[in-house]
């Protein structure tokens, strides 16, 4: 599946959610990651995450089962980078 | 489903915050989801430290080598996490048992030829010439049943692949593409440049898919075990090399996807350039993760996962389960 997850941490935690966010998912943006990911990997992700934040962060993430119907558009630069041929 | 990365630029790759970057020569770093990786491929330069072999060791991925010229060089394969006693005395009693090793290699020549013979009609039912192929490769196939010798099994083999290649001229319609014959080292023309890249793939995807099972690639059973490496993959690549590799071949050429610029010629060798290479994986990536309903199991599965259970029935029948048969695509 694949998710697109945003977070909203606390100056002493985004290094931290940087770092995890970047074992399971692209970097998009600022504190913005998408990507595939597995069922198992998503709930490894979930618990990792849930470790570093704390009660005033928040974290969302979007999940689709499939990509139908969807559309990725980008204004300006997409400073999303190609991973998949380097 | 876990991805592959393809490396063709120069740089450095490493371990970092228990995840992996490659640096490129202009120190741009680029980070990769470890979490999400299955194996690596190296066409570039890359430089790497023993530090990431750990790493790549405990996350259970396969990093490939392949040469300038695109060559497969060699794989770090893991510590086998699957690792079975058990299992390596049934794939060696099935080695040394000369009936019981001609079956498996019969049964995979002949869905080699099977599955070659597929694609010829196909293309027969496009209006190409090839009639003569299809039946003078019936022929060697029934030749198969009486066989019960290895070398003898080999020859027959290497005959259905001679015709089966001869055909390549007549499926391809492109006028800078031209099939003479076979030849390995150095490729002599650009759809033998196109058929080794294309073998080369397959055997180290084989070969991964391999590191998810129980089975030890160094006991093979058409090619011969010998001192030096893997032979397992080399025979259910056989199976493999048509449906997968050379059905890209001739859509990368008939499609005008690669052309005459991406090869490169040096001394009296052809081969892609990166370019070439590039465009190659793609499409090839493309076939992987395509599905096809199997009408056994009643659901859609990837090019990649037929690999995979092509490996599971070998185990089963190794196991005395069920009997091996070899994937005839029926699509």
């Amino acid at each position: 599946m694949f998710v697109i997850l945003y977070y909203d941490v606390g100056v002493k935690r985004v290094s931290k959610m940087l770092k995890v966010c970047r074992k399971y998912l692209t970097w998009v943006q600022n504190s913005v990651f998408e990507g595939e990911i597995s069922y198992s990997n998503l709930e490894r992700l979930k618990s990792e995450i849930g470790r570093i934040i704390k009660d005033e962060d928040s974290v969302v993430i979007y999940v689709f089962n499939q990509m139908l119907y969807s559309k990725r558009e980008v204004l300006g630069k997409d400073k999303k980078e190609e991973t998949k041929f380097l | 489903m876990k991805e592959t990365i393809y490396i063709f630029s120069a740089g450095t790759l490493k371990r970092e915050d228990n995840s992996l970057v490659f640096i490129t020569e202009e120190n741009q770093k680029k980070h990769i989801p470890v979490e999400n990786l299955k194996e690596i491929f190296v066409f570039g330069e890359v430089n790497l430290n023993k530090r990431l072999i750990e790493f790549l060791s405990k996350k259970e991925i396969m990093i490939s080598f392949f040469n300038h010229y695109g060559f497969y060089v060699g794989s770090f394969y893991p510590r086998e996490h699957y690792n079975s006693g058990f299992m390596i005395l049934k794939q060696a009693q099935y080695y040394i048992d000369n009936e019981k090793r001609i079956y498996i290699a019969k049964k995979i020549v002949e869905g080699a030829a099977r599955n070659s013979l597929k694609i010829l009609r196909y293309y027969k039912n496009r209006g190409r010439k090839l009639d003569n192929h299809i039946s003078e490769i019936e022929k060697n196939v029934e030749k198969i049943f009486r066989i019960e010798e290895i070398p003898k099994l080999m020859q027959v083999e290497g005959k259905i692949k001679k015709i089966y290649y001869e055909s390549f001229n007549e499926i391809i319609n492109s006028s800078g593409f031209k099939f003479t014959k076979r030849g390995r080292r150095p490729p002599i023309d650009r759809i033998n440049a196109l058929i080794s890249f294309s073998n080369s793939l397959i055997y180290s995807i084989v070969l991964r898919e391999i590191y998810a099972t129980h089975l030890d690639p160094r006991i093979g059973y058409l090619h011969s075990t010998n001192f030096r490496r893997f032979s397992l993959n080399l025979d259910i690549a056989e199976i493999f090399k048509p449906i997968i590799g050379d059905r890209t071949i001739f859509s990368v050429i008939n499609k005008n996807i690669i052309g005459v610029k991406d090869f490169e010629k040096s001394l009296n060798r052809v081969f892609l350039n990166d370019r070439g290479k590039r465009k190659f994986i793609e499409i090839l990536e493309k076939r992987l993760n395509e599905t096809v309903k199997l009408r056994k199991i009643g659901r859609n599965v990837s090019y990649r996962t037929l690999i995979r259970m092509e490996l599971y029935k070998l185990e089963k029948h190794l196991l005395e389960d069920e009997v091996y048969e070899p994937l005839i695509m029926e699509w």
